[in-house]
């Protein structure tokens, strides 16, 4: 069964990419903005969430209430992203109302209505956001693990900075959306029930529009610290850990999925088994890679009480060192199985293959079919991973805990 | 698609809903026994149990357990609610058999001293990283308020104490009175082979014993009490209501998951119109949660203790404006918009569909096609929403919050 792709290049540059389905009766689709954290300027952190809600709150001829109102009358079950390099906008719904949703979302893209009044309640919002991370020290933790682990800007909060935020103006915003809002740098992608032609020729006649020049590259900055503690009396010491590994376009991309799928892919794998099953550490406790276009990593995250917080670091810096020592047949066969059923059992979702193939097409400039990806999992070996593992020595890490003790990172 | 079922001789029930075009298949042992089926002195038994069933059999120890789910690449788990215990997995067909053999194998469980030692300690993690999850606490605590007494409000995870006192041997007991396969229904969906299911289950199953087994099901109006908790590390305001609803074997369900919707989905509502969009809360939902002879409405806001006051008058309004006007005509078809479009997309998945076709035997004992349930939706009426707020009177509730210390 070979996978089809349908793609298709605007005039001005807007990218259009396909999945077609079969069996299902859902489409999903998403646009992919370059407008990002790490792409806006310096100063208006977290300008992207307030931007991101602003957009919805009245586009073309209806009212913040009525654009609600027909998004709603459609059914769709709405997705809404701030990243590091886009601010992404999409829905899943049942196929049939797919043109009437892209006519309502070429009006949020193009022609929001901006009011000033509704600027005030989604910067309120977006503040409300990130006072309320005080009382979710888990994705707090992790948010400030990317800001220390990425080089600046591109770790820089997606949900804000509250001074920021308190200083960013209608005016300022409006500018981020007309520089970021850039149609030829952005990728619409789509996966489900449609008529790609039919697709093709609404999104033209909706988005034509003069080529718009790419924004500069962005200036990479140092990293931050190595060790960072934010105190606060939880229950648990919250630790994000960080290291740096090859990024999706390095030719050991697959032996470093397999290394971290070894390390903590299934419930059979090393840092489960070490810190949970043999010495009840933690309940929560994972790895998963973690990439940008421009860096990637290993991201790992723990919660314990605070007693059993040096030790749980301890043992994951010892597994986490001790993978490139040797690693059994069976474990790898393990690892790959697990990648590649991931891989298919996602495949069965529209919204997810509309992720996957967005995401593809700005990380590598193609999309990857899944036979491709498949065969590259099944092509690495014991030997070829831990030749990577030799050759890429995990050297530092980045630290972050939250939570009433410290910990020493040795 | 298409439906089959047995029983066997013991009572347990295999059914399945084949889809031969599907690209996976899921399995799941929906158990009938929960939180709800605890006496206070091993409140957390349920969930502590499900937690000893991956830690192996007389044959198998925990990490060959493990290892043998991860060479199918099946993404497995499980979860315990108040009145269920649900062990699943997602696989590429071929390994369905395989790793419903497993599951059958975990069914009878070794329940070892020194593996229950180790995972206490988990499971006190597992409490730990509640506390620090106000969203959950503030559920948890509100849930138990409202039920005040009824065994609907005991805590799934048990408190430390409990936990601390529990013994292997109570879980034992637990363990043979409840997972009795007259108590159990096995479940599987999307692509699979049904004589092949069925052929295991009556090999390996069969000897399992049927044990007499209950549950007191009784309604309960809710205590309606009030009530605040202070912790001084929050930042935010977070508060719970809840209210009766009807229960999972209620044909008035479908209303009040609609009625749900128009009052608290989390776009679109009337909650999201006036808390969310005018940036008095940063979250407020409702949702209808159908259990077992009974059932609830439960809303959970998130905002700055500065707005509480505001907050509470204006849902104090949106539930009095509910009373006395109803809802809309166009409420209904917006929220059954919603409604159908997430009931086609998850019910594409295998995973998705094994849900509700365990849920719905467990529940009713009855097979529903997605069809059945999109009609019983696309059948509700303005009338039968307003019948059930004038019934149930969602805005008298029992509210529990949590929040920071407050100035006095």
């Amino acid at each position: 069964m070979a996978e089809k792709f349908d793609k298709h290049v605007l005039k001005n540059g807007m990218v259009l990419l396909g999945e077609p389905m079969e069996g299902v009766a859902s489409v999903a689709f998403g646009f992919m903005l370059p407008a990002g954290a790490a792409l806006l300027p310096v100063g208006c952190c977290g300008a992207g969430s307030v931007i991101a809600d602003w957009v919805f709150r009245g586009a073309g001829d209806k009212d913040s209430r009525q654009l609600g109102d027909a998004l709603d009358g459609l059914g769709l079950a709405r997705s809404r992203s701030v990243g590091s390099s886009h601010i992404t906008i999409g829905a899943a719904l049942e196929a049939g109302n797919l043109a009437q949703a892209l006519d309502l979302y070429a009006d949020i893209i193009l022609k929001p209505s901006l009011e000033e009044e509704q600027f005030e309640l989604a910067r309120q919002l977006a503040i409300d956001g990130v006072l309320s991370l005080d009382d979710d020290p888990r994705q707090k933790v992790m948010l400030k693990l990317r800001e220390q682990f990425y080089p600046d800007p591109l770790g820089r909060s997606p949900v804000g900075q509250i001074a920021e935020l308190k200083a960013l103006t209608a005016k300022k915003a409006k500018q981020i959306i007309k520089d970021n809002f850039n149609l030829s740098q952005t990728i619409f992608a789509v996966a489900g029930k449609y008529d790609f032609d039919a697709v093709c020729q609404q999104i033209e006649k909706l988005f034509e529009a003069n080529q718009q020049e790419a924004a500069e590259p962005v200036t990479l900055g140092s990293k931050a610290g190595k060790y960072t503690h934010i105190d606060n009396d939880s229950a648990q010491v919250h630790i994000g850990l960080m290291t740096e590994t090859v990024k999706p376009t390095d030719e050991d991309y697959y032996n470093a999925r397999v290394a971290v799928s070894v390390l903590s892919g299934g419930m059979s794998a090393r840092l489960f088994t070490k810190v949970r099953e043999e010495r009840g550490l933690c309940y929560a406790i994972g790895a998963r890679y973690h990439a940008l276009k421009e860096a990637a990593g290993i991201m790992c995250y723990a919660g314990t009480t605070p007693d059993k917080a040096q030790e749980t670091l301890d043992v994951i810096i010892q597994q986490f060192n001790k993978l490139g020592d040797g690693i059994s047949e069976e474990e790898i066969q393990r690892a790959k199985v697990g990648l590649k059923s991931s891989l298919i059992l996602s495949s069965e979702s529209s919204s997810s293959r509309a992720g996957a193939i967005a995401s593809d097409y700005y990380m590598l400039g193609r999309v990857r079919s899944l036979d491709e990806i498949k065969d590259k999992i099944e092509a690495t070996s014991v030997d070829s991973v831990l030749g990577f593992l030799r050759s890429n020595r995990f050297e530092d890490f980045t630290v972050v805990t939250i939570g009433p003790k410290q910990v020493t990172v040795k | 698609m298409e439906f089959k079922k047995e029983q066997l001789a013991n009572g347990l029930d295999v059914i399945g809903e084949v889809n031969k075009s599907a690209k996976s298949a899921a399995v799941g042992f929906f158990v009938k026994t929960g939180s709800r089926d605890e006496t206070e002195q091993i409140n957390g038994v349920s969930h502590f149990l499900e937690h000893m069933l991956f830690k192996g059999t007389e044959k198998l120890s925990a990490l060959e357990v493990n290892e043998a789910f991860d060479r199918t690449g099946a993404q497995f788990n499980a979860g315990t609610s108040e009145e269920n215990t649900v062990f699943y997995a997602a696989v590429l067909p071929e390994y369905l058999l395989e790793v419903t053999g497993l599951w059958i194998e975990l069914m009878r469980p070794a329940l070892r001293g020194d593996d229950f030692s180790i995972e206490k300690n988990v499971i006190k993690e597992e409490i730990a990283m509640y506390k620090d999850m106000p969203s959950f606490d503030v559920m948890d605590r509100c849930r138990r308020l409202h039920f005040d007494g009824h065994p609907c409000g005991n805590s799934i995870l048990g408190s430390e104490a409990s936990i601390d006192n529990l013994t292997a041997e109570q879980m034992r007991d637990y363990f043979t009175r409840r997972y009795a396969p007259n108590n159990i229904v096995l479940a599987c969906a999307g692509n699979f082979d049904w004589d092949q299911i069925c052929s295991i289950a009556a090999n390996s199953c069969s000897k399992w014993r049927q044990q007499a087994v209950e549950r007191k099901l009784e309604h309960c109006g809710g205590s309606k009490k009030k009530k605040r908790v202070e912790k001084s590390n929050l930042a935010r305001e977070h508060i719970c209501l809840m209210s009766a609803g009807v229960s999972a074997q209620d044909p008035r369900r479908f209303a009040a998951s609609l009625l749900g919707i128009i009052v608290g989905d989390n776009v679109g509502s009337r909650f999201f119109w006036e808390l969310v969009d005018k940036a008095l809360a940063e979250a407020a939902t409702m949702q209808f949660g159908a259990m077992d002879g009974t059932g609830t409405f439960h809303s959970y806001i998130s905002c700055s203790t500065d707005n509480v006051t505001r907050v509470l008058d204006t849902v104090s309004g949106i539930f009095q404006n509910l009373s006395k006007n109803g809802i809309t005509e166009d409420e209904l078809r917006k929220a059954k918009n919603k409604v159908l479009s997430a009931l086609v997309i998850k019910n594409e998945l295998p995973m998705g569909r094994l849900g509700d076709l365990g849920s719905n035997w467990i529940y009713l004992e009855q097979y529903r096609t997605v069809e059945d349930d999109i009609n019983a939706v696309k059948a509700v009426t303005v009338d039968d929403v307003n019948v059930l707020i004038e019934q149930f009177n969602p805005g008298d509730f029992t509210q529990l919050s949590i929040g920071p210390a407050q100035n006095s």
